[in-house]
């Protein structure tokens, strides 16, 4: 029997509530699984949702939820193998390197010790296409939102918010501390996958 | 002939001589994606949108114009249209113009034309998606928009189907209806509520505001179309083609996928009310 709970987001949806940090393992899971008439498998930080065409696709989802589960956990004890890796390189000179210095006590040099050798991986993706919240950034560089979020961030800025590192792949507005920027196209619809960074990659950043 | 007859297909066009209010390029739309962050987009109105290709003989997945009306076209060449307002094929002859009115029954109209409009697929759809700006460009007055070959498929004309106008909109509870009180529960299916504002992404209801019992911040999760959050001000917004793929707001009901797109239909100022599906 399944240990997570399971909630209906109407007749063709559904909603997995699963550990923190295993919402990749479970979308690649459930993608694995290849079951007919899925039609989105959405990772977020706490849960997994599922979309399916028709009821009878949503009956076979709930039924296989068991092999899921037990499918996501061997990905999690064996995620040092196998995952793609992309390192990211990026020129450490963002506007918000003395606010972060402030808030961590610590110097730039350590924050950016700290942000090249956090081993990162991509949780899920939202609020913009491409957009990767990396989750397995170093605890002490863990602060809060900027109080003002920026009505501009240039694409490619590499950013900290919360527990997450990202890095922004288009120009939008955005409230994470800016540490500094890569030349890397993490989104193009011209290319196939169009994101650099899907859910359960492995990243790394090296300073340049 | 054959080759005489493609080339002439690519002459074919239509020219936007007035582009109206919030037209956009639009077919089924680009599901699967929504992992990456990339809404579905489409059709406000799936089957009205089909409905209109079927007239002219496109295939369902043909690329349309949606507008909230306003919308004047000038053939260039001779182009076989149908718009929602009329529900039957006509043909424009070069240089005619056909002007697609703000409907008062619906707030999202149509206009196939025979061939399909030829822009280039993004991610495997034409339809422009005005939240993250994915697709083909927005239209603006003045632009040509070439028309595809013709499927040469027989036109018969169509049917046009009646379309029940649900009086009530069925909904389903949400994952999170556990965060509301049961009074807020009952009161989303008992009160009448007023369209505010209708966009691609999203339906902004008014009425008296739902109470939260769980006031925790809510870490954002996926969404569908239909479902209703309910922001920190108690009034329900409907989430409908274009909306985000997360959401940091609780979801109180989905609104029954059948219901949907008649519920998107409903015009500002107008009034809604929700029933529990079976």
């Amino acid at each position: 029997m399944s240990r997570v709970r399971v909630l209906d987001v109407g007749p063709l949806a559904r909603l997995v509530e699963v550990a923190p940090g295993t919402a990749a393992a479970w979308a690649s899971a459930l993608r694995a699984a290849r079951l007919p008439g899925i039609v989105d498998i959405v990772p977020s930080a706490h849960t997994v949702l599922v979309s399916c065409a028709d009821r009878a696709a949503v009956a076979m989802v709930t039924s296989q939820l068991t092999h899921i589960e037990a499918s996501a956990e061997r990905q999690v004890e064996g995620r040092e193998r196998g995952a793609t890796v992309v390192e990211i390189p990026v020129v450490y000179d963002g506007e918000d390197l003395d606010d972060v210095a402030r808030a961590t006590g610590l110097d730039a040099d350590e924050i950016i010790a700290r942000h090249t050798s956090s081993s990162f991986r991509v949780d899920f993706c939202g609020f913009a296409p491409g957009f990767a919240y990396l989750r397995g950034l170093d605890e002490a560089l863990w602060v809060p939102r900027r109080s003002t979020p920026r009505t501009r961030v240039p694409a490619g800025s590499v950013a900290i918010g919360s527990v997450y590192s990202a890095v922004y792949p288009g120009v939008s507005p955005g409230g994470w501390h800016l540490l500094g920027s890569t030349t890397i196209q993490v989104w193009d619809v011209d290319r196939d996958p169009p994101a650099l960074l899907e859910p359960g990659n492995e990243v790394r950043f090296v300073a340049t | 002939m054959t080759d005489r007859s493609r080339h002439r297909s690519t002459d074919r066009a239509l020219e936007l001589v007035d582009v109206g209010w919030s037209t956009t390029i639009q077919d089924r739309g680009r599901p699967g994606l929504a992992h990456l962050g990339v809404p579905t987009a489409g059709a406000v109105d799936p089957g009205l949108a089909a409905l209109v290709n079927r007239l002219v003989g496109n295939d369902e997945s043909s690329a349309v114009l949606e507008t909230a009306g306003g919308l004047t076209v000038r053939a260039i060449g001779l182009v076989l249209v149908a718009t929602s307002a009329e529900l039957a094929p006509r043909a424009l002859t070069a240089g005619q113009e056909l002007t697609v009115p703000v409907d008062k029954e619906r707030t999202w109209s149509y206009l196939a034309v025979r061939g399909g409009i030829d822009v280039g697929p993004v991610l495997g759809s034409r339809a422009h998606d005005t939240l993250s700006g994915i697709g083909p460009a927005p239209v603006r007055s003045g632009m040509r928009l070439r028309v595809g070959d013709d499927p040469a498929t027989p036109v018969a004309v169509d049917v046009a189907p009646h379309r029940p106008r649900p009086d009530r909109f069925r909904v389903w509870p949400g994952p999170r209806a556990d965060w509301f009180d049961d009074a807020a529960s009952a009161h989303l299916t008992a009160s009448v509520w007023t369209v505010e504002t209708v966009s691609r992404v999203g339906l902004r209801l008014t009425g008296s505001a739902m109470r939260r019992v769980v006031t925790d911040e809510l870490a954002s999760e996926g969404i569908v179309a239909g479902a209703i959050q309910v922001p920190p001000d108690g009034q329900p917004v409907v989430m409908l083609a274009d909306h985000p793929t997360t959401g940091g707001y609780p979801v109180i009901a989905v609104v029954d996928p059948d219901d949907l797109a008649a519920l998107a239909q409903r015009r500002v100022g107008s009034t809604v009310r929700f029933c529990h599906a079976q």
